[in-house]
């Protein structure tokens, strides 16, 4: 049966058909002709799907995003960028990395990050010469490697299922966040060395002065979100409206660069890209529903998880469960869906708690950002307006690098726990 | 959902150990993980029918998560997609806003087994809160106890001056909202999802769970103070569908019933164990160093006095009944205390 | 014979006015449920920090925005041809199967939709039976869920016009708002139904 369900989805998938149809056919399915529950549950569940309050982020980043490129604020914010690091070998695409990881870590949300990040930056890698699907490779990969960075709602979630102590994940996401960061950096690097991309002058610094006092203004954007969330002043979501609001001012009041009458307009283009990206976020929770009641999970840790299995096995089979799981469905629903089953078995293998919680937000983070399904890459397909195929294009390189990553992350936990080795 | 135990359920149909046949398979939710009270519940309570049974009733416990959110549960509870589990008032708040009851603030004593002895007797709680739920499709069996609620602060919370300006998180519901500003707090509803951080970066200075739970959630790592208070307790029934529980044989219903009554104590237990160690956990956390504050009684009486004037609010707010209820309650608790 | 023709041509008027009514809609929907869910964030942080007080509604007027703008723009979304799609094999089949699932899949995601309303429309009727309401604006809840069923109807039907614009022009359409890329660039002509 199941087997049927994910053949069916693949074939619908291929011939072209929305992608909501092939998430949502075989639940409808499933929940018509097999299961006990009533078929209306798919319509509960697709609602649950969006009704978490970390996903007003996603719109709201949008929507700033729109406004600031419309208007002033973004042009101005790269272009001092630009003066710091246009000369410098990969500069624009490293800086892109770093801009995501750390915004990743601060909004909590992988999509809106692929939106604010992306949506300038990526103007910017095409005019310095670097491939379009490069440029969104690097945006849906960079984004995700946020999940690992605290605070992440990803190692918050695991430990309520896994009973670990939240503030121990935290720390021992940072050393895999930034070794993944640096490999990224580095690939950058030797990229822009292959292909040759086109070094600007350096910027006298008469000139940077310049480009830096006309960025003033746009230059309060990140202070304020990353002040106000880490002053406690307000929550992530709270600095995405906030971020809205000082976008508005900024265009309307200060550069004067649209008129009020624009918004609707732009608001209906960040509606445009939501509904696109959200009614796919519904569909995946309906097709975890099915996939969970129809008993997937159990029969996976019956198959794979009997005799006597060591910590290395039990954390391999994690990895790629949690991995393929991710492929499908929000990586934030996977870990609350195979989180429980897991963690008995890995108990029971002696696998310590803070690693294996590593392993698995590690494999979400990688999990959304690979075909066929990815949240990340339907948002960068949505608000980029690229084909699927073009974003998916250039992710090769860095899916390898993530999975070498992950690999060295689950041999030497090390990497992770590296805190427990330090002398204070 | 799945998890160890239901594997080693699977174990005894292989070996043919009980001999007789699963005529019956039941879902019942829980909003819990395991480990923590509602699902150990939900386990022995499916282990006591099925023995009772001689195997002939197989219990599927369910933990948070498996089949949707809280609120998910609820209606597969009320429209009959699950047949029975564990559901409190926090998530009933808006079908039977009587049930807010279990909210205000100093209503019940400080002492859990009295606590527990009043759910479990209450004319009020057991007959008219009970209809009022049945209107919604289910029943609950039975009302209990899994702990007293706490607060958690980085700043003392020993008198109701403390709480002046103090940004409270509480769920989104009026009453709680209500109970907060009558100490002169800023309650700011958040999810429980982005509770830790907002802790740990100050967009809210405190909240309220029971001790098991902030120790699950690890809450404690970020706050200075776990003061226990004993405001009010975190309450739970034991509820069927209703159209599912009158389709059954009568002596089903009889085994059913029985086995809830014998779980009053078995979950008096549960929590009480359960919140004494997660208590130590707290305690003993060198990592994360944690002040433990028991309020004394004159430090309730000011809470208290602050509190009282939120009956009224509830008396208006929360539904027809809601007057007569609390009356007959405060009589009761009364009698009993 | 012109009688007739007349009429004809003022029914399509009728249609099309209707058409382009709903579209407005559509877009006036879109847009201000972003207003509004912006509205609601960031005025219940400005409101906590300058006035110490919370907004209990914020998030519950936000979501049913998120709702709104979800499954209401299934159809705005399919009439401008946004939906996401694998579109490989599609861009690299020879014009005979190009046609065919150009008819084909706009049906079949359209089936999809109808069978989806019609189990969403028995949702929110049982949402209707149980009386619920939400927490803080104690709001029936039905009112919360019902531009599920809506929105899904509305995406089947611009699925079917989808389909019917690939049945009676030659070009492949992907869809009523947006004409094929691969055969040449794209008309200024608007597809005609
Ligand atoms: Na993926
Ligand atoms: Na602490």
């Amino acid at each position: 049966m199941v087997t049927t369900l994910v053949l069916v989805m693949v074939i619908f998938l291929l011939l072209g058909f929305p992608m909501m149809i092939p998430l949502v056919l075989g639940p409808l399915v499933l929940a018509i002709f097999f299961l006990p529950q009533d078929p209306y549950i798919m319509t509960q569940q697709m609602i649950g799907g969006i009704s978490s309050e970390v996903l007003f982020a996603v719109p709201l980043f949008i929507f700033a995003a729109d406004i600031m490129t419309s208007g002033r604020t973004s042009e101005r914010l790269l272009d001092f960028v630009g003066a710091f690091v246009g000369h410098l070998r990969g500069g624009y695409a490293i800086t892109t990395a770093a801009a995501c990881t750390l915004f990743g870590s601060i909004s909590g949300s992988t999509q809106a990050t692929v939106v604010a990040i992306g949506k300038p930056m990526r103007e910017r890698l095409l005019r310095v010469g670097y491939k379009d699907s490069t440029a969104l490779a690097l945006i849906i990969n960079a984004s995700d490697v946020a999940l690992l960075i605290p605070p992440s709602i990803g190692f918050i979630i695991y430990a309520l299922f896994a009973n670990a102590s939240v503030g121990q994940l935290f720390l021992a996401g940072i050393g895999p966040g930034v070794l993944v960061f640096l490999c990224f950096a580095g690939y950058a690097y030797i990229h822009a060395r292959v292909f040759d991309i086109p070094l600007a002058d350096k910027v006298l610094w008469k000139n940077r002065l310049n480009i830096t006092w006309k960025a003033l203004f746009p230059l309060g954007f990140p202070v304020i979100i990353v002040g106000g969330i880490y002053g406690g002043v307000f929550t992530p979501i709270e600095a995405a409206g906030i971020s809205v609001l000082y976008a508005l001012i900024l265009e309307l009041l200060i550069f004067r660069s649209m008129s009020i009458f624009r918004i609707p307009s732009i608001a209906l283009s960040t509606g445009l890209v939501t509904s696109a990206v959200f009614i796919l976020v519904a569909s995946g929770q309906a097709f975890a529903w099915a996939i969970n009641v129809a008993g997937l999970p159990q029969m996976i840790v019956d198959t794979f998880f009997g005799g006597d299995p060591t910590a290395l096995y039990v954390l391999f089979m994690v990895a790629i469960f949690f991995f393929i799981g991710c492929m499908f469905v929000d990586p934030i629903v996977v870990i609350m869906i195979l989180t429980p089953i897991f963690v008995p078995v890995a108990e029971q293998a002696g696998v310590d708690p803070i690693h294996m919680g590593v392993v698995v937000v590690f494999q979400a983070a990688l999990g959304s950002a690979t075909p066929p399904f990815g949240v990340d890459i339907f948002t960068a397909s949505a608000v980029f307006n690229r084909s699927y195929l073009d974003v998916i294009r250039g992710t090769p390189p860095f899916i390898i690098i993530m999975v070498i990553v992950s690999i060295l992350v689950i041999v030497f936990e090390e990497i992770s726990l590296f805190y427990r080795y330090l002398p204070f | 959902g799945g998890n160890g135990d239901e594997e080693a359920g699977d174990d005894d149909g292989d070996n043919g150990d009980d001999g007789a046949e699963v005529e019956h398979e039941w879902d019942f939710i829980t909003e819990e993980t395991p480990g923590q009270v509602q699902h150990e519940y939900g386990l022995e309570f499916a282990e006591r029918l099925e023995e009772k049974s001689e195997g002939s009733i197989e219990v599927n416990v369910h933990e948070f998560g498996g089949l949707g959110d809280e609120v998910d549960q609820l209606e597969q509870l009320q429209t009959g997609q699950v047949e029975m589990g564990i559901v409190s008032p926090g998530f009933t708040g808006p079908i039977v806003p009587e049930a807010q009851v279990f909210s205000l603030h100093y209503l019940f004593p400080n002492d859990q087994e009295t606590v527990q002895e009043i759910l479990t007797e209450s004319e009020a709680i057991n007959e008219h809160l009970r209809s009022n739920y049945e209107e919604q499709g289910f029943t609950p069996l039975s009302f209990w106890t899994e702990g007293a609620m706490a607060w958690t602060s980085n700043t003392e919370l020993t008198s109701p001056d403390d709480f002046d300006g103090f940004l409270m998180r509480t769920q989104e519901s009026p009453l709680m909202l209500e109970s907060y500003e009558a100490y002169g707090a800023n309650p700011t509803p958040m999810s429980w999802g982005d509770l830790y951080t907002g802790l740990e970066q100050g967009q809210v200075e405190g909240q309220e769970n029971p001790i098991f739970f902030i120790e699950d959630a690890s809450f404690h790592e970020v706050q200075d103070y776990l003061i226990i208070s004993d405001h009010n307790n975190y309450v739970a029934t034991t509820s069927v569908n209703n159209d599912w529980f009158d389709s059954l044989d009568e002596d089903l219903q009889e085994m059913i019933e029985e086995t809830v009554e014998e779980m009053q104590d078995v979950a008096f237990e549960l929590q009480e164990e359960l919140n004494e160690s997660h208590l130590e956990e707290i305690e003993e956390n060198e990592e994360y160093p944690t002040e433990v504050i028991e309020l004394s009684e004159e430090e309730r009486d000011e809470f208290r006095e602050l509190a009282e004037p939120v009956r009224e609010f509830f008396r208006e707010e929360e539904g027809d009944d809601a007057g007569m209820i609390l009356d007959m309650l405060e009589e009761e608790i009364e009698e009993m205390s | 014979m012109n009688g007739i023709k007349a009429i004809g041509a003022s029914i399509v008027k009728v249609l099309r006015f209707l058409d382009r009514l709903l579209m407005r809609t559509e877009e006036f929907i879109l847009s201000f449920a972003i207003i509004i869910i912006f509205i609601m964030v960031s005025g219940n942080a400005l409101s906590r920090y300058l006035l110490g007080t919370s907004w209990a509604f914020s998030s519950e007027i936000a979501l049913w925005c998120v709702y709104f703008a979800t499954f209401m723009g299934v159809s705005y979304v399919a009439r401008q041809g946004r939906h996401l799609t694998m579109s490989a094999f599609f861009d690299i089949a020879p014009y005979p199967i190009r046609k065919t699932l150009a008819i084909l899949i706009p049906f079949g995601t359209a089936l999809v939709l109808f069978v989806l309303t019609y189990y969403s429309i028995e949702y929110v009727v049982s949402q209707y039976e149980t009386g619920r309401t939400t927490t803080a604006l104690r709001m029936p809840y039905w009112w919360v869920v019902a531009p599920v069923p809506v929105g899904l109807f509305l995406g089947g039907l611009q699925f079917i016009r989808n389909m019917i614009v690939n049945l009676v022009n030659k070009d492949v359409y992907i869809a009523t708002e947006q004409k094929d890329r691969q055969r040449g660039e794209l008309e200024e002509e608007m597809p005609k139904i």
